[in-house]
């Protein structure tokens, strides 16, 4: 259990891939998960930790030891693989035993962590099949027990569950979580997946298309208190609208053109921030309050008409048509089987939020 | 029953029908000679009258002699050196050409196979001018100051070893390439990142993996070189006698045709038996299940 730094981390890719100017702390014992778009560079970042790539410039700290110029085959840092990469040639047994063979372990004490951990992955009856004879599901807890047995400093996670189905990602997402939470061992874990960052990680770095890290923080500081558009965007889902700062020092407002004025809440004014300045405002469809009928103590008040209906199972969404022809998406549960009140298509309806449930970002 | 035709596959249906022109083909050309060759090199026949008189296995006997058991042990050290030398230069090659040079990998593989368009002739020649006294490499040796005096480089088997290597190394650089090509690199490196140098992850992972096509190399290099005739003929002047070299000696005689027939079958028999040894020692020499 040890801490990551990156220092000025760079690396350029033939393919066009850049890691630029990377700086970043992973605490030690944490569950991290470092989350952004397909080909952001987020899994190249991954293979400098591991050291298949070497690093343009910059430096990688394990704890406070220089690691930059090791060789991978030295470093106490684990990775597990997208597609696995299990020995195809070798059964269950071999395979999470090759690195304990490789530290010429006794036999005896190979067999006991082999077993120990196969137990404890529920492989026990697959210890002799080889790799190809088992289940996706199966085959991930290979991968993840080849890498633990060794009992890394650091375990690196690329993707590892984007070839699994849904509700079997959903199991192996708590598996991971309780894994971690008793092995006190640094994850990693890399995917483009927000669900999955946001279920696992104890810490959560945003990497946007440029390599850039965009925001660090726990989860739900991502979430609820996105620090830049392509955050607010790239984390769940949210609604983005564009309008002008008012009233910055008593009750500040946006003016959204051909809509009205809408009352935010601004608790720390940035420098950016100006009477007047274009600047955008993050809406998420779940703080918004859909109804017909028209109701007091909200900050915010909306009128539109609904446009398309999609159920979702736990909730329904509604698309919105506001005046300005402007669209806006609102998420309600659906907490009854026989709601009061039932929104149809072409409804004219009331949208209501509070403005503490607004986030302000720079334009 | 139209229906059901279509349903199976042709080759299920018909395997015969599919195999056919191959075996008759393997039976006309392969095993009716073979059969044909052990039993000649068995027949007596009368050396004034040329009737025939009977069995014998002096003639089988009559080559089992240090004599000509040597020259089968030189052709089995030429080719077995061949085989060796060929996959430890073939390898790497082939990786190389599967990972690291893999966008111009189909440029590089025509350059393997360029020295197949032209005459075998023409490969012995160019050897000469480079292998002669004063030829390329005793020049390029003496201008960097290696040696003083020309070497003697022809007729050796120096220059038997770097033709046979020179000749038969795409057919080694093939089947392996194509079982590297199909290796997920990721194996090596996950192989890495669990701790393994590169030597041992060649050791535990590498050749097991590409198993199959280093013993469809190996075995496409050993077997003819075993047997190879023009290369020693030409490189190696007449110092060194070969399998090869002792059955066109006897074919080409006068009257020795059925001596050529016997010898044929002893080596033929040391080679499979040699083949089978190697092929159980690879076996086990490269651990793991084999596979693709």
């Amino acid at each position: 259990m040890r801490s990551i730094k990156l220092e000025k981390l760079k690396k350029t890719v033939k393919e066009g891939t850049i890691i630029p100017d990377v700086n970043l702390l992973i605490p030690a014992g944490k569950f991290f998960a470092l989350l952004g778009p397909s080909g952001c560079g987020k899994t190249t970042l991954l293979r400098l930790i591991a050291g298949l790539e070497s690093a343009d410039a910059g430096k990688i700290f394990l704890g406070d030891q220089d690691i930059t110029d090791w060789p991978i085959h030295k470093r106490p840092i684990n990775i597990v693989f997208q597609n696995y990469a299990l020995f195809p040639h070798l059964d269950v047994f071999d395979n999470v035993a090759y690195s304990l063979k490789l530290k010429k372990l006794p036999k005896a004490e190979i067999e006991q962590k082999v077993t120990k951990i196969l137990e404890a992955f529920h492989l026990e009856n697959h210890i002799y099949k080889l790799t190809s004879q088992l289940s996706g599901g199966q085959q991930q807890r290979v991968a993840l027990a080849r890498a633990i047995v060794n009992e890394p400093d650091v375990l690196l996670l690329d993707e590892p569950l984007a070839a699994l189905d849904f509700k079997l990602r959903e199991r192996m997402l708590i598996e991971l979580i309780e894994l971690q939470d008793k092995l006190k061992t640094t994850f990693i874990y890399v995917t483009h997946d927000q669900f999955e960052a946001l279920t696992v990680a104890d810490q959560m770095a945003i990497m946007n298309h440029r390599g850039e890290i965009e925001q660090i923080g726990t989860p739900k500081e991502i979430y609820e208190f996105p620090g830049s558009s392509f955050v607010a965007r790239f984390v769940g889902t949210t609604n983005i609208l564009g309008g002008k700062l008012r009233n910055l020092n008593a009750d500040p407002e946006i003016e959204i053109a051909n809509l009205g004025n809408f009352k935010v809440s601004i608790p720390q004014v940035k420098e950016w921030m100006k009477e007047g300045c274009d600047m955008l405002m993050s809406l998420r469809p779940e703080k918004i309050f859909i109804s017909k009928k028209e109701v007091k103590n909200f900050s915010n008040h909306l009128k539109g008409t609904v446009q398309s209906i999609v159920y979702h199972g736990r909730s329904t969404q509604y698309n919105i048509l506001l005046k300005n022809s402007m669209r806006i998406q609102v998420f309600e549960q659906n907490e009854e089987h026989f709601p009061q009140e039932v929104i149809d298509y072409d409804n004219e309806v009331n949208l209501y939020w509070q403005k503490e449930n607004v986030v302000i970002l720079e334009k | 029953m139209k229906i059901k035709f279509l349903r199976t596959p042709p080759s299920t249906q018909f395997p015969f029908t599919i195999g056919a022109p191959a075996m008759i083909w393997q039976v006309l050309f392969f095993y009716l000679p073979l059969a044909i060759l052990a039993i000649s090199s068995i027949l007596q026949f009368s050396e004034e009258t040329g009737i025939f008189e009977g069995l014998t296995f002096q003639k089988i006997a009559f080559f089992l002699r240090p004599l000509y058991l040597k020259v089968i042990l030189l052709s089995f050290f030429l080719a077995l050196g061949n085989a060796i030398l060929c996959l430890l230069i073939a390898y790497p090659l082939a990786y190389f050409i599967a990972f690291i040079g893999k966008r111009y990998k189909n440029f590089f593989l025509f350059l393997l196979i360029v020295p197949f368009w032209t005459n075998f002739l023409l490969h012995i020649y160019a050897w000469f001018f480079v292998l002669e006294k004063e030829g390329f490499l005793n020049n390029l040796l003496r201008g960097i100051g290696a040696i003083s005096e020309p070497l003697q480089l022809l007729n050796t088997p120096f220059a038997i070893m770097i033709m046979m290597v020179y000749y038969y190394l795409p057919f080694m650089v093939m089947p392996l390439y194509s079982s590297l090509e199909k290796m997920d690199v990721r194996l090596v490196e996950a192989s890495l990142d669990l701790g393994a140098s590169w030597g041992q992850t060649l050791r535990r992972v590498m050749l097991p993996v590409t198993k199959r096509g280093l013993m469809a190399g190996f075995f496409l290099v050993y077997i003819p070189s075993f047997g190879e005739f023009a290369i020693p003929e030409f490189m190696g002047g007449d110092k060194l006698m070969f399998v090869g070299t002792v059955i066109s000696n006897y074919i080409l005689g006068d009257e020795t045709g059925s001596l050529g027939a016997a010898f044929t079958l002893v080596a033929s028999l040391f080679l499979l038996a040699s083949a089978a040894l190697l092929y159980w020692l690879i076996d086990r020499l490269i651990p793991g299940r084999r596979h693709g």
